[in-house]
């Protein structure tokens, strides 16, 4: 138990030392963009003004609000104490809206877009992959090459091809939205049904694209696994059949764990083009639109929740994997 | 060596990816042979021409290369192109509407129906309930049926230069029909052009060309980085590991997509080159090729030969160069298809984001398909404009990973079938 | 085996199941998102009982597509605010001041109306009136004007919003500031507006008081106090204040906005169903814009019938009528579709190596190919320079009248002369020397980069056809697109040089409004411009020349007809001389295509309405009279 002890604590350890990192990382990184930012509001909240002291004035203003006048490291100090406090500050690109108010509005649409996405893909993915690998023959040549094709269409044409025949000729599904053109939310079925439907095509974009890579992975880590010495030792020793393969999936399962954890992780980011084709609402096209408007308050708080997301997900994992994979556990057990 | 390759060349996966690879190689090569003209030149005055074949009007009404020919069709076919169904059926409900009895409309009697509407048809009336839009059709369909049934030829008439009058010069007959063989101003567009009124089967072979190289080049650069790393890491061991890994941990943590926005955003347009955009990519990508080549020389490091190496006083070097490196090669030309093919998608992707190499100088695959879908080829049913780009794309990438799985069967004796 | 399969298939059928049951996760957020948008209609507070203040149930509903007009291309991101004073709130649907302003929830005295150069009475009764010096603008607001509270719009409010405009320093302040001294209540009812006056005691410009009319909102004064409470005396804080509970007098309010909308509903007590204004409510119930990611996804919904009005660029918009058969028309049945109303130019950098010459600037203007870029990049949604030749005006036949076209003839050109550009650069001695192809100019190769901000797409595609045109004639051009970003805080800082790489760039011209065409004129070439340290206005290449800025001086306080004619002509002559910057096409105001598949009765050419109701999308200056006139198709 001692060497758990001891391996979970320098997981934590390294841990806490990425996520300070990537802290500092998300504040700096944007800061360094070309560009400032609050002169671009300026300029627009002076485009009257003839007097140069006038806009100086206003420029002063706003240089305080967001702080941009103080030297980096204080204004690291600032940020520091104010995301302590969980204030995020004001958007530069939407002023006056505020950070937390611009995330807040779209974080639930990627989450619920990405979550459901990523884990059908995967268990369909997965599901392939291992009957290829264990039917093999016609099943096996005509899904690889298959799958392989689907994964490497580009999010963006998938998302395309699936809009011009779904969406603008077949005309089955909406094309744009998160919900019906004519709706306003609300507790109705009628409404459930519309999310639904503007679900399908952003939906079946991600998942199509997904389940190439998570097939062709489970296909040879379960060939890898059928043709392992344990497996020929286990049928040399009379173990049955069906005994044998509930271990070799599940050991070919882990790396694909693996896998899922980090995809959860990123998904905030990861669903950008569907987002732009689809004209689906959420966290992709904020983080886009952020950098383009060089708003560095948002770039670095939806980095700060990307970088969270994907560190819990590994140290989860790491921690799930140190209580099952028998190799780990063999390891901690020297 | 030798037999691995034969191996290679027998495994059909591979030899199918390969297939597809080399013909689009040699499409890239050998096209620009035979057709010479500047991808990016703007040759057409209008968006999104269609595909097929373009023949100079000038040069066809040239009475040297005029034949007569009757064919017994023509004069139908000449009305169903001006005169559909649909604008029979149109006719027909504006005839009503301005009451002509139902029983009176034969819609087949081409005469008797352009008569009638000649006699009812008048743009200023309103119709209760027609929009504007329909008002606008009939008066385009009005204009259109002017002269439907003329049997005269068209007259090409000349300007006097003294009295600025026009002069008859030429009767175009009905019957009249050009060889296309022997008009001198001929251009084939397989592919019609693009908004900006390029050929875009031109532009297309350009574009592969130079994604190829951006993928290449930014795989080469991110494949280095991840092969060094992660040797570093694997060999080595102890803080370098754990520095090595806490670098990858942290480029793992920043997402790559954020990342390449970030950075291709603050290069800015007028200094991202198709290079600097493959340079972008590629330092931003080893990550995977990092962990991936550590693990492998984690397993390799105990081997027998390995410590036979050691004890024999071998620097790190020469270890890592002679008796780690074989080991893992077939992996890292594994790793470096896989990416040059994610390059490939990635230059697109960022490209579709208006983040790509600038206009100007090379066309793309990303910046095709972006500009296509500016100008809304998509919807407006200009497949021609991207369509065959997005198969491109998924081709190259295709062709290359089917080539790595192929690979791997080859070089991975217990996944083999 | 068999279970290995059972397994598997349970997987399989686990994961549609989920794939179909996580659907339910989006409508519990966005029952939480009902509970916070319920409380807008209850806000406000209806004085006449006539309507019930909308129930729950009733915001469940869907909006009855028979009930309300979509919009998009105006608004590209969530709404961030509902200050009238703040022209930066995102909110195209409710708050845009300036000549052709948005008078669905805010209204100004006077509409604008682009078609016929009318300001028509809105908020005011009657027309405006000069006095003898022309130092005072007074008009009367009509008696049955309301605010939303049910309290009357008086001229006191007119008086305390040009207050704050000045106190606050907002851009309507800042526009109008040097032109304006103060807005004054004379009784309950009227209101005088007075110039600011030059050192001759006349206005400094009489044009920019008569077009403040029109142009910006009149604020309740009530309300405006409640804000300056609430904010003090901090301009950063009275920008970043929301306004949820603003006040306003024009027949559409917030109904509901989110990430993907913006919705408006109808105040069933507007005012103006007074006679004495409309005479009745505007006919939809509910305006709504949806927000798009981009153009293409707009031109879905549009082509889909999911949108009735649209401004945005609709690439080859007569496929969809052509091709696709769709209920779609425009202002104009055929090319160029709509009415171009500004001019989107290419400025020369004049401080670049090259570009003080004329011949040099000229050369690259008329070998540039026009009718490429009409065609190509705006897919000939803009008017041709053989139709209407260049000049300062825009393409309405009211500004072409005001100068004599004959006169300039011969100063014309209509692009694509390739040596007619070669013969002027020979001819003042700019040629080849050192055999490269390029030439030189005082002995250093011509070399420029045009640029345009990134991703305007039909901006890119146009300045793609003048680097094309340079290559043609020796002169080497490249392009370069920063992103708008940089771009604006380069080009609009006009106390310095342009940064390198801005020797050749585009920027827009007013549109149409109350002062044009002198207000563009004055923007495309007005001296007045160079030193400002933040410049919207324009000559943003910083042409001076101050003949043309005495001409500039004149017009304001000119009224006689002819002796205007001969200043418009003298100008377009010099500027076609000088060539201190050239248009490349012409654009509308908006775009304003409509889908007529629930809704009819939009504006277009020959339409038979007195006075004409502009194609401005619907809301914007008198356009907003079209939301009077549309009428179901199936009613």
């Amino acid at each position: 138990m001692k060497g758990y002890t001891r391996y979970f604590g320098g997981k934590l350890v390294w841990f806490l030392i990425t996520l300070v990192c990537a802290f500092i990382l998300n504040f700096i990184l944007p800061r360094l963009m070309p560009g400032d930012p609050v002169a671009g509001i300026v300029s627009r909240l002076a485009q009257g003004l003839s007097d140069a002291t006038g806009v100086q004035a206003i420029y002063e203003q706003y240089t305080e609000l967001f702080g941009t006048n103080k030297p980096l490291l204080e204004q690291f100090f600032i940020y520091l104490r104010n995301v302590a406090n969980g204030d995020f500050g004001f958007s530069i690109s939407q002023f006056p809206r505020t950070v937390a108010d611009v995330i807040r509005a779209s974080i639930l649409w990627t989450v619920c877009l990405q979550f459901p996405a990523i884990i059908v893909g995967w268990m369909i993915g997965n599901t392939l992959g291992a009957l290829a690998a264990y039917i093999r023959k016609g099943f096996d040549r005509v899904l690889m090459p298959v799958s392989i094709f689907l994964s490497n269409v580009p999010a963006f044409g998938m998302a395309i091809i699936l809009l011009v025949i779904f969406g603008v000729n077949l005309d089955w599904f909406p094309t744009s939205g998160g919900y019906g053109f004519d709706m306003i939310p609300n507790a109705s079925w009628d409404f459930v049904w519309s999310v639904f439907i503007h679900y399908q095509m952003p939906f079946w974009s991600i998942v199509l694209i997904s389940i190439g890579g998570q097939a062709i992975g489970m296909r040879s880590m379960s060939i890898y696994e059928l043709n392992a010495d344990y497996v020929k030792y286990a049928r040399f020793l009379g173990i049955k059949d069906r005994k044998i393969i509930g271990y070799v999936f599940r050991n070919a399962m882990l790396p694909q764990v693996t896998g899922l954890a980090l995809a959860l992780g990123t998904m905030v980011g990861g669903a950008l083009f569907a987002e732009i084709i689809f004209s689906y609402p959420g966290l992709g096209t904020t983080i886009y639109r952020a950098v383009l408007g060089g708003d560095y308050p948002l770039i670095s708080a939806t980095a700060l929740i990307i970088t969270l997301m994907v560190l819990i997900a590994t140290f989860a994992i790491e921690i799930l994997y140190g209580f099952i994979d028998p190799r780990i556990k063999a390891a901690q057990a020297d | 060596m030798r037999y691995l390759i034969q191996q290679v060349f027998r495994s059909p996966r591979f030899l199918f990816g390969f297939g597809i690879l080399m013909a689009m190689l040699l499409m890239v090569i050998i096209y620009p042979l035979i057709v010479t003209y500047p991808p990016l030149e703007i040759i057409s005055q209008g968006t999104f021409l269609p595909p097929g074949i373009y023949v100079s009007v000038y040069d066809s009404i040239d009475p040297a290369n005029r034949y007569i020919l009757h064919l017994d069709d023509a004069t139908t076919k000449r009305i169903a192109s001006k005169l559909g169904d649909d604008d029979r059926l149109a006719m027909q409900e504006w005839l009503l509407a301005v009451g002509v009895p139902e029983n009176e409309i034969d819609l087949q009697d081409t005469v008797k129906l352009l008569e009638q509407w000649e006699n009812h048809f008048d743009p200023t009336v309103k119709i209760t309930g027609m929009t504007n839009a329909q008002r606008n059709y009939y008066i385009r369909l009005n204009a259109s049926l002017d002269g439907i049934l003329s049997t005269e030829g068209a007259i090409i008439a000349e300007s006097n230069s003294q009295t600025g009058s026009l002069e008859q010069k030429d009767i175009v007959e009905q019957s009249y029909y050009v060889n296309v063989n022997q008009v001198p101003n001929v251009r084939v567009l397989p592919l019609g052009t693009d908004n900006f009124g390029r050929d875009v089967l031109t532009e297309l072979v350009k574009a592969t060309a130079v994604s190829l190289q951006i993928g290449l080049v930014a795989g080469i650069i991110a494949t280095m980085i991840g092969l060094i790393l992660g040797l570093l890491a694997g060999y080595v061991g102890e803080v370098v590991d754990d520095g090595i890994m806490f670098l990858t941990n942290l480029f793992t943590v920043i997402p790559t997509i954020v990342l390449l926005i970030l950075i291709s955003y603050s290069i800015g347009q007028e200094k991202r080159g198709a290079v600097t955009i493959a340079v972008v990519i590629g330092v931003t990508s080893w990550v995977w090729t990092a962990r991936a080549v550590r693990a492998q020389v984690i397993s390799l490091r105990n081997r027998d030969h390995v410590n036979l190496s050691k004890l024999s006083g071998h620097s790190i070097f020469r270890i890592i160069l002679r008796d780690i490196l074989p080991y893992i090669a077939s992996y890292v030309v594994m790793a470096l298809i896989l990416q040059i093919s994610t390059a490939i998608l990635a230059e697109a992707g960022l490209s579709i984001l208006g983040l790509g190499p600038r206009t100007t100088e090379v066309p793309t695959l990303g910046l095709m398909m972006n500009w296509a879908m500016i100008y809304q080829a998509q919807i407006l049913g200009k497949w021609w404009a991207i369509f065959p780009v997005i198969v491109v794309i998924a081709l190259v990438s295709f062709s290359m990973n089917l080539m790595n799985t192929g690979l791997d069967q080859v070089f991975n004796p217990t996944i083999r079938d | 085996m068999k279970r290995l399969t059972a397994i598997l298939s349970i997987l399989l059928a686990l994961s549609i199941l989920l794939g179909a049951c996580e659907q339910a996760t989006p409508t519990e957020t966005e029952e939480v998102a009902v509970a916070t948008e319920a409380p807008p209609p209850t806000e406000v507070p209806e004085v006449e009982p006539t309507e019930a203040p909308l129930s729950a149930a009733d915001i469940a509903a869907a909006l009855p597509r028979n009930e309300t007009m979509y919009f998009n291309g105006m608004q590209w991101g969530p709404v961030a605010c509902w200050n009238p004073y703040n022209a930066n709130c995102n909110n195209a649907m409710a708050i845009v001041e300036g000549d052709s302003a948005n008078f669905v929830m805010f209204e100004a005295p006077y509409m604008y109306n682009m078609l016929d150069g009318q300001q028509v009475p809105l908020l005011a009764d009657g027309p405006w009136s000069w006095n003898d010096a022309q130092t005072e603008i007074t008009y009367r607001i009509k008696d049955a004007a309301m605010w939303s509270d049910g309290t009357p719009v008086t001229a006191e409010d007119a008086a305390y919003t040009w207050a704050t405009h000045v106190k606050y320093q907002t851009n309507a302040g800042g526009a109008n500031g040097p032109y304006i001294d103060t807005v004054e209540a004379v009784d309950e009812k009227t209101v005088v507006v007075k110039a600011k006056l030059n050192d001759e005691g006349k206005p400094v410009n009489p044009l920019i008081v008569k077009a403040f009319l029109s142009s910006t909102y009149i604020i309740q004064k009530a309300w405006t106090q409640t804000l300056e409470a609430r904010v003090g005396d901090d301009i950063a804080a009275f920008n970043a204040d929301t306004a949820e509970d603003v006040v306003y007098s024009g027949p559409y309010h917030k109904f509901f906005t989110d990430d993907t909308k913006v919705v408006l509903i109808r105040d069933d007590n507007y005012w103006g169903q007074d006679a004495s204004m409309w005479g009745k409510l505007p006919v939809p119930k509910y305006i709504a814009h949806a927000i798009f990611k981009d153009n293409a996804a707009g031109s879905v919904a549009f082509a889909k019938g999911e949108v009735d009005v649209s401004q945005q660029f609709n690439s080859n918009i007569q496929l969809l009528w052509l091709n696709y058969c769709l209920p779609i028309s425009t202002y104009l049945p055929d090319a160029p579709y709509g009415i171009g109303a500004s001019l989107p130019t290419a400025f020369y950098n004049l401080q670049s190596h090259g570009l003080d010459n004329v011949a040099i600037r000229k050369a690259i203007a008329i070998a540039v190919d026009y009718p490429t870029i009409i065609a190509n990049a705006m897919t000939n949604q803009s008017a041709t320079f053989d139709q209407v030749p260049r000049s300062l005006m825009n393409p309405t036949p009211g500004e072409q009248l005001l100068y004599d076209r004959d006169a300039v003839a011969d100063l014309q050109w209509a692009g694509n002369d390739i040596e007619g550009a070669k013969a002027l650069l020979d001819e003042a001695g700019v040629v080849d020397t050192d055999g490269d192809g390029w030439r030189e100019y005082e002995g250093q190769k011509l070399s420029y980069i045009a640029t345009c901000p990134n991703g305007w797409s039909d901006w890119q595609a146009a300045i793609e056809v003048v680097a094309a045109a340079g290559a043609e004639i020796g002169i080497d051009i490249t392009t370069n697109f920063p992103e708008w970003s940089v771009y604006q805080t380069v080009v609009t800082k006009s106390d310095t040089p342009l940064a390198e790489g801005y020797d050749i760039f585009m920027m827009w011209s007013a549109g149409a409004g109350p002062t044009m065409p002198w207000g563009r004129i004055r923007n495309l070439l007005s001296s007045e411009y160079v030193g400002m340290p933040v410049n919207w206005n324009g000559n943003w290449g910083q042409y001076s020349n101050p003949e043309v800025d005495a001409l500039i001086t004149a017009i304001p306080g000119e009224s006689d007809p002819n002796v205007l004619k001969g200043i418009y002509t003298d100008l377009v002559r010099i500027y076609l001389t000088e060539v201190p910057s050239f248009s490349l096409m012409y654009r509308p105001d908006l775009f304003h295509a409509v889908n007529e598949t629930v809704w009819t009765g939009f504006p277009h050419a020959d339409d038979g309405t007195d006075p004409p109701v502009p194609p401005m999308v619907c809301h914007r200056g008198y356009s907003v009279a079209c939301l009077y006139n549309v009428t179901l198709v199936n009613p």
